[in-house]
């Protein structure tokens, strides 16, 4: 029997006070290490190019500079970036958030979920985190990718997904 | 059951050139008259291409089986290729001159994944290729395909009316004016000074010609040049659109025409994402859009969409058209872009762009080039108001247009683009705020299709949020398959 019953705008579940979980903390540490060894690695090069080309010191301040005013932003950002960071599991989609001056919430019905996939670089391994993407049909934009879950919550949660998926689809 | 055509004449010129170098360097250095080298050449040519076709005749099988289809080809590189039917996404023929006259078509099939390496049969009897598609088109539905089979009427059928239309929209002759634009400069120049010359030398014999007879010259050029363009494209779409037929066969929707090659496209009515009404301004001049509705494009390649396009429609066809593709919600889903029931997006939309596409580009170029130009470098400031005006241009033709089963994106700068969507065939959805956006309580919506996605920019944050909550819910509430 076909039913189309109306609703009511405000009766649907909104995203207003969602519970949101927090990343893993130390994913902060993480990329600020990798960015370290980024930053450092440009200023060996950038100190070996003046000691090699014997460039005098008060040009060879001109390349230190920009460099210090880049590097330390950089360094900073994950710290205030990585706790705005959060996502919500719910019963038929998954919400992610991110995002400090642009901000965004994405949400991915379950039903819509083409596949899901855990990746982990070593140095994510080194800190115990790992990240989730969950793939869409289309993938245009990149799909969502929550990166920085502790190892064993981005396990649970692929598992979770495609359990949901897979409910979902049987459905149909 | 094992079937082999072969695919004859299309391969003689792919191939041959290559294999011919070596041979083309030996006649080279052949010592003899040139009609010699030239009957050798021609013997040899056709030799070459003739036993690689039947080489590659001989080793192109296919094999149909329950569920697949299984194309086998390659003389030295072997290939082989497994098609799942329920992967096809449509069947496309085409027929040329030569295969018309003995009632064969080539077969492509359009598969959800890469758009490369798709199978394709060539010189196949028009009547294998009706049951491959019947038996593909019962894959998914189970019912109504014998039915509507032949007695379909047309929807849509274009006459020689329309072909002008096509081909004075044609965008390419544009492309093509613009890219010959300089060398009409030259001529120009090469003109003047002919006049120049002819006034001189007028001077001198006190021989009378009018600066007027070089206008002339130069006048009739260019608009000999026009014209040329303008049956180029007319041709093309003579060749491409003769005799365009749209019909829907149950739930496939079917289109066919041509002059000399005549392609007929498929596509089942589930699969389609998005419904786009384009209009250029010629297009507007004469009244007319263009629809295209697009398919699930694949993932790996970020490849283009698969698109079914009617070329020229009128405001009502569309509107009918829309309402049978889109059935049976799509019919409040109004895509004629100076509907009254488009709502407009924020005017702060156009401060932004000013201000980060305007305003900074300017202010930072003027610095960068004073020391150089000088005052002239304020010159770089005229940008701004081309921003200004483009700004503004494209907010108040931005528009949308929300229903209870889908919404329309209407965008456009010199022309019109009206993109249509169903909720319940969304993948995902999100909300993004910049700083500037959270402080008047604005926000963008973004909708990802499978086909690509679609954005509505400053909103009420409010709204989106209640949009996409709905969304959300149709989403997750559909029973029905979104591809």
């Amino acid at each position: 029997m076909f039913q189309n019953p109306e609703i009511a705008l405000h009766t649907l579940p909104d995203m207003d006070d969602l519970d949101w979980q927090q990343i893993h903390p130390t994913y902060a540490r993480r990329l600020q290490l990798e960015r370290a060894l980024f930053v450092s690695a440009i200023a060996i090069a950038t100190l070996a190019a003046t000691l090699i080309l014997d460039i005098p010191v008060d040009k060879a301040i001109m390349f230190w500079i920009p460099l210090i005013v880049f590097a330390i932003p950089l360094l900073v950002w994950p710290l205030v970036s990585v706790p705005r960071r959060g996502y919500v599991v719910r019963d038929k989609d998954i919400v992610f958030k991110s995002g400090v001056i642009w901000r965004s919430v994405t949400a991915v019905p379950f039903n819509r979920v083409q596949h899901v996939e855990t990746s982990n670089t070593p140095l994510d391994r080194k800190f115990g985190v790992a990240n989730l993407q969950i793939f869409t049909a289309g993938g245009s934009g990149g799909d969502l990718r929550i990166s920085g879950l502790a190892a064993d919550t981005a396990e649970q949660l692929r598992v979770y997904v495609l359990e949901k998926v897979g409910v979902s689809i049987e459905n149909h | 059951m094992l079937f082999f055509f072969g695919k004859l004449l299309r391969t003689i010129t792919k191939n041959a050139w290559q294999s011919l170098a070596p041979f083309v360097a030996f006649i080279y250095a052949y010592q003899g008259e040139l009609v010699t080298k030239i009957v050798i050449g021609a013997i040899a040519f056709f030799v070459i291409s003739i036993s690689i076709s039947v080489l590659n005749y001989w080793f192109f099988r296919f094999q149909l089986n329950n569920d697949s289809i299984l194309i086998r080809q390659g003389v030295i590189k072997k290939k082989q290729l497994d098609i799942k039917f329920d992967r096809i996404q449509g069947i496309n023929t085409q027929q040329n001159v030569v295969f018309r006259y003995f009632g064969l078509v080539t077969i492509s099939f359009d598969t959800a994944g890469s758009s490369g390496s798709e199978g394709n049969l060539p010189a196949v009897t028009r009547a294998f290729a009706e049951s491959l598609r019947s038996r593909i088109g019962s894959e998914s539905e189970s019912v109504e395909a014998t039915a509507a089979e032949s007695e379909a009427d047309a929807l849509l059928r274009l006459d020689w009316r329309d072909m002008v239309r096509i081909g004075l929209a044609d965008r390419r002759a544009l492309v093509v004016f613009a890219l010959i634009g300089p060398l009409f400069e030259r001529l120009g120049d090469d003109a003047d000074r002919v006049v120049a010359n002819y006034i001189e030398r007028a001077a001198d014999d006190a021989f009378q010609f009018g600066v007027a007879g070089g206008v002339v010259i130069v006048t009739a050029a260019v608009i000999g040049l026009i014209l040329l363009f303008a049956l180029i494209s007319l041709g093309a779409a003579f060749l491409r659109y003769h005799n365009f037929e749209l019909f829907l066969d149950g739930s496939t929707l079917r289109s066919n025409g041509g002059l000399l090659t005549r392609h007929e496209v498929s596509m089942h009515l589930s699969k389609i994402q998005t419904l786009r009404l384009e209009q250029g301004i010629v297009m507007r001049w004469l009244g007319r859009y263009r629809m295209s509705a697009r398919q699930a494009r694949s993932s790996q390649k970020q490849g283009k969409s698969k698109n079914f396009s009617v070329p020229v429609i009128t405001a009502d066809a569309a509107n009918h058209l829309r309402e049978i593709l889109l059935a049976p919600e799509g019919d409040s889903l109004m895509q004629i872009p100076t509907s009254e029931r488009f709502r407009q997006i924020s005017p702060y939309y156009m401060r932004s762009r000013i201000l980060f596409v305007g305003l900074l580009p300017a202010i930072a170029a003027t610095l960068i080039f004073w020391q150089a130009f000088g005052v002239a470098s304020l010159g770089v400031l005229l940008w701004l108001p081309a921003i200004i005006l483009f700004s503004y241009q494209s907010w108040r033709r931005s528009g949308y247009l929300l229903s209870a089963e889908g919404l329309v994106r209407r965008s456009g700068l010199i022309g019109y683009r009206s993109v249509a969507l169903l909720y319940r065939k969304v993948q995902r959805v999100s909300v993004t705020q910049s700083r500037y956006q959270r402080r008047k309580n604005l926000a963008s919506l973004r909708v990802y299709m499978a086909s690509g996605s679609v954005r509505i920019p400053y909103i009420e944050h409010a709204t989106a949020k209640q949009l996409r909550d709905y969304i959300l819910y149709k989403v997750e509430s559909s029973q029905l398959a979104w591809h």
